[in-house]
């Protein structure tokens, strides 16, 4: 989505109809994030900026509601996102093993992208599969029962283009 | 008269306008009501949780800053229950907060010094939280220290209000940080440095970058004055210590978000004490300045404007005082004898639209029309005027921007008009008078042969809607504005780049013989400058004199040059573009051997032979008080007028922005835009 080309109305719908200007532009701006985020995988400034020129929105003020969530990134994201769960029954069962061991093998820390933007690894609260436990997830695809031999098949899998 | 109710309050029973928020009628009762996010003339938010009060026949405690009053309320404000609340919020506080009071810069007037002293906490209870964040001080104007902040969002509010939009919250939770957008420091996020998150924090976080050892904020002494450095003249309030100024405040009670002053006039204080301070009279010798008594230098004046007598000239910039301006007529006119006497207001008005200006409260107003005027709090033409507009806007009202050229303040309108100004006038005019408004017969026919478009509908139609419509114009344009309020509320109001423009107008310092722009080029035989003016060159003359507070490149070129105080350091009045009368007293006394400008006046006509006596209260109010008639005029642009704002601004500000940081400012600002 071109930011230049946004068109409010559109974007807002039928509600628009009962909403000031100003309301409709608060109302787009999340939708219109995601659509950025969508496309760029993270909210490049440059393109904050242009939005925030295109929609008379102060910047400061787009800057404070996508912080406000954890979905969005101000910097590029790896081309693989790891999210090791580091909920109670994934940490007992070995959670915090996992993690040293993919920060080590891709010398990266928690909640930071390698260098070469190949890797994100993230740690999350719970996934909602305890049953797995220790669950690891590699874009979004659930890898559970992780032992020793399986961590390098992850590692393996987490390499594969 | 607005409806009041009334309501008890701690027992005494208060009376309060209809819809007040109870910490107002409080305040009106003289009863405190402790908070720290809140901020007079703002919705309440209830952040701080401070203003918990209970109200008979509720069960739980209400906040006070968003709550409105009722007829037969009984309010409690010092119940036990809502004591122990706000310790236990203010233990909370105290938690994450650096507790150096000892050596803090707030000490004195910090809110949570104050509170934590009233709940008896000399520590919290609670485990400390430290945070560590990096202070911005990349600027010589505001440092930002979050590890202070608080948190209640009070900068936040007022930077939005005022349409800079420069601070935000970011993030959530404990995690939450008041920030720039991505940020960046002060100078990348277009802050103008105004400095109204400054005097809205009520704690350590946001504070001028240079006080840091520069007296305690209760050896100050505050005094009351005005800022004269452009056509809005605002109301300061001057921290002193030791007969030097220390800081500069806006004139509003702290914690309040009503008036506004920018970045000229909170920091460029330091140019008292510039270099090009000039502290003793100069006189021209081969060539060179050089230092020279009082007597001297006078005595060289008297005999050369003696010499000169009805070829002599004065021009005069509009930022002096009124009794400054009432001496100067007297020793051009009576002493000198010349009727050459004008001043920079020629350059931008006429003195019947300063004079015809009414007086208008634009915080009642639900419509305010600017016509030809562009106001901007980021190249500071009349910033006031825009932060004013803005925060009007952001409490409902609506603005209808009439202006051939493009404007900043044209993206917040309701309505913008483009294209030339007086035919947009004519047209609203026009349609108001279609649509069932009275007028004149004059002014209706007069307006009969203009096409309305549907821009001019919609501004119409507001016009007609509007309860209380103000409208701001440029002085060109007056005429045109005038007849437009006359349809409706007779608010109009001609605004000039100078702080005393309509005072010295009023004073009658308007020539009688040749204008400001032909005393220039006509080569009089003397020709005296007095304050700064828009002058970088000599004028071809045979003998020039310069009366300033500093060296500016036109005083280089005098043959005499004369030391003037600065307004903080002079007292007297100003007459703002309302007709309102403004006093300044002498906040601190004048550097060196500089005196205010009617006093040199008054020595030079002693030895001159005559005497002028010093003007009175009495003399200004009777030049003051004229009677004016608003009556249908003529449409008419008026020509010569259109000397662009933002250069006459800062070139009267020359001196005071070379010889404080407000040139760190412009430079940065210069870097930022290449």
């Amino acid at each position: 989505m071109k930011v230049e080309e946004i068109d409010v109305d559109e974007q807002i719908g039928e509600v628009g109809q009962i909403l000031s200007e100003a309301e409709k532009k608060k109302g787009i701006l999340i939708h219109v994030l995601q659509k950025i985020q969508e496309d760029n995988g993270y909210l490049p400034g440059d393109v904050l900026s242009n939005l925030s020129k295109k929609l008379y929105f102060p910047l400061s003020e787009i800057y404070s509601v996508a912080s406000f969530y954890k979905q969005f990134h101000f910097k590029p994201r790896g081309k693989k996102i790891v999210k090791i769960c580091m909920g109670t029954a994934c940490y007992v069962r070995g959670a915090k093993e996992i993690l040293n061991t993919v920060e080590e093998r891709f010398n990266v820390k928690a909640g930071e992208t390698t260098e070469d933007l190949a890797v994100t690894l993230e740690t999350v609260g719970c996934i909602g599969c305890c049953g797995l436990a220790p669950v690891a997830t590699v874009n979004d695809e659930v890898k559970g029962e992780i032992s020793s031999k399986k961590l390098d098949r992850l590692i393996k899998f987490i390499k594969e283009e | 008269m607005e409806k009041t109710v009334k309501l008890t309050i701690d027992g005494k029973e208060v009376q309060s306008p209809e819809g007040m928020n109870l910490m107002d009628a409080a305040e009106l009762a003289g009863i405190h009501i402790p908070n720290l996010c809140y901020l007079k003339g703002m919705k309440g938010i209830g952040a701080c949780r401070l203003c918990l009060i209970e109200i008979e026949g509720l069960k739980a405690p209400m906040i006070a800053c968003n709550t409105k009053v009722r007829e037969g309320m009984v309010v409690n404000t010092k119940t036990e229950k809502v004591q122990e609340i706000r310790k236990f919020i203010i233990d909370l506080i105290l938690s994450m907060h650096p507790l150096d009071c000892m050596t803090c810069t707030k000490a004195g007037i910090c809110n949570l010094q104050k509170y934590a002293y009233e709940f008896d906490l000399k520590e919290s209870s609670f485990t400390r939280k430290k945070f560590g964040y990096p202070v911005d001080e990349a600027n010589p104007f505001i440092k930002r220290d979050p590890d202070y902040c608080i948190l209640c969002g009070r900068c936040v509010r007022v930077c939005k209000e005022q349409g800079t939009n420069v601070l935000e919250f970011m993030g959530r939770g404990i995690g939450s940080k008041i920030v720039t957008a991505n940020d960046k420091p002060l100078q990348e996020s277009e802050c103008t440095f105004c400095g109204s998150c400054v005097d809205s924090c009520p704690v350590n976080a946001l504070l001028e970058a240079d006080r840091w050892r520069k007296g305690r904020e209760w050896e100050y002494e505050r005094i009351n004055s005005v800022c004269l450095l452009c056509g809005n003249g605002c109301e300061i309030t001057v921290s002193t210590k030791d007969g030097r100024v220390q800081k500069i405040s806006s004139g509003a009670p702290a914690g309040s978000a009503e008036k506004y002053i920018c970045a000229y006039g909170r920091f460029g204080f330091d140019c008292i004490e510039a270099e090009t301070r000039l502290t003793s009279p100069m006189k021209k010798i081969d060539g060179e300045l050089r230092g020279t008594t009082w007597e001297d230098a006078l005595k060289i004046v008297a005999d050369e404007l003696k010499k000169a007598g009805k070829d002599a000239g004065f021009i005069s910039a509009a930022g002096i005082l009124n009794e400054d301006a009432l001496t100067l007529k007297k020793l051009a006119r009576d002493v000198v004898k010349t009727r050459n006497f004008d001043t920079t207001v020629s350059l931008y008005a006429d003195s019947d639209s300063l004079k015809k200006s009414q007086r208008a409260d634009i915080d009642r107003s639900d419509l305010i029309f600017l016509l030809g005027l562009n106001p901007s709090q980021w190249e500071r033409v009349l910033p006031a005027l825009d932060a004013a507009v803005r925060r009007r806007i952001n409490r409902g009202a609506k603005l209808v921007v009439i202006n051939s050229s493009e404007t900043r303040i044209a993206d917040v309108a309701t309505v913008s008009l483009k294209g030339d100004e007086i035919s947009n006038i004519k047209g609203i005019i026009k349609v108001a008078i279609e649509k069932g408004l009275k007028a004149d017969k004059k002014l209706e026919s007069s307006v009969k042969d203009i096409e309305s478009t549907e821009e001019i509908e919609k501004a119409s139609a507001l016009f007609i809607e509007a309860k209380q419509p103000i409208i701001f114009s440029s002085p060109a344009l007056f005429e045109a504005a005038s007849n437009l309020s006359l349809l409706k509320g007779k608010k109009v109001i001609a605004i000039p780049l100078e702080s005393n423009a309509r005072g010295v107008v009023l004073m009658g310092l308007t020539t009688e013989g040749k204008t400001y722009r032909e005393m220039l080029t006509d080569k009089m035989k003397a020709l005296y400058v007095v304050g700064e003016v828009p002058l970088n060159k000599r004028p071809d003359t045979d003998f020039l004199i310069v009366q300033n507070s500093h060296l500016t490149g036109l005083a280089r070129e005098a043959d005499v040059v004369l030391p003037s105080a600065t307004f903080l350091e002079s007292a007297g009045t100003i007459t703002d573009f309302m007709g309102r009368m403004k006093y300044l007293p002498e906040v601190i006394e004048p550097q060196g051997e500089s005196k205010s400008h009617r006093d040199i006046f008054i020595l030079l006509a002693k030895i001159m032979g005559s005497t002028i006596k010093r003007p009175t209260e009495a003399e200004v109010k009777k030049a003051s008080n004229i009677k004016v008639k608003l009556s249908p005029v003529p449409f008419v642009k008026k020509e010569g007028l259109d000397i662009s704002p933002q250069e006459m601004i800062e070139s009267i500000n020359a001196s005071v922005i070379n010889g404080s940081r407000l040139l760190w400012l412009k430079e940065t600002e210069k870097t930022i835009a290449v």
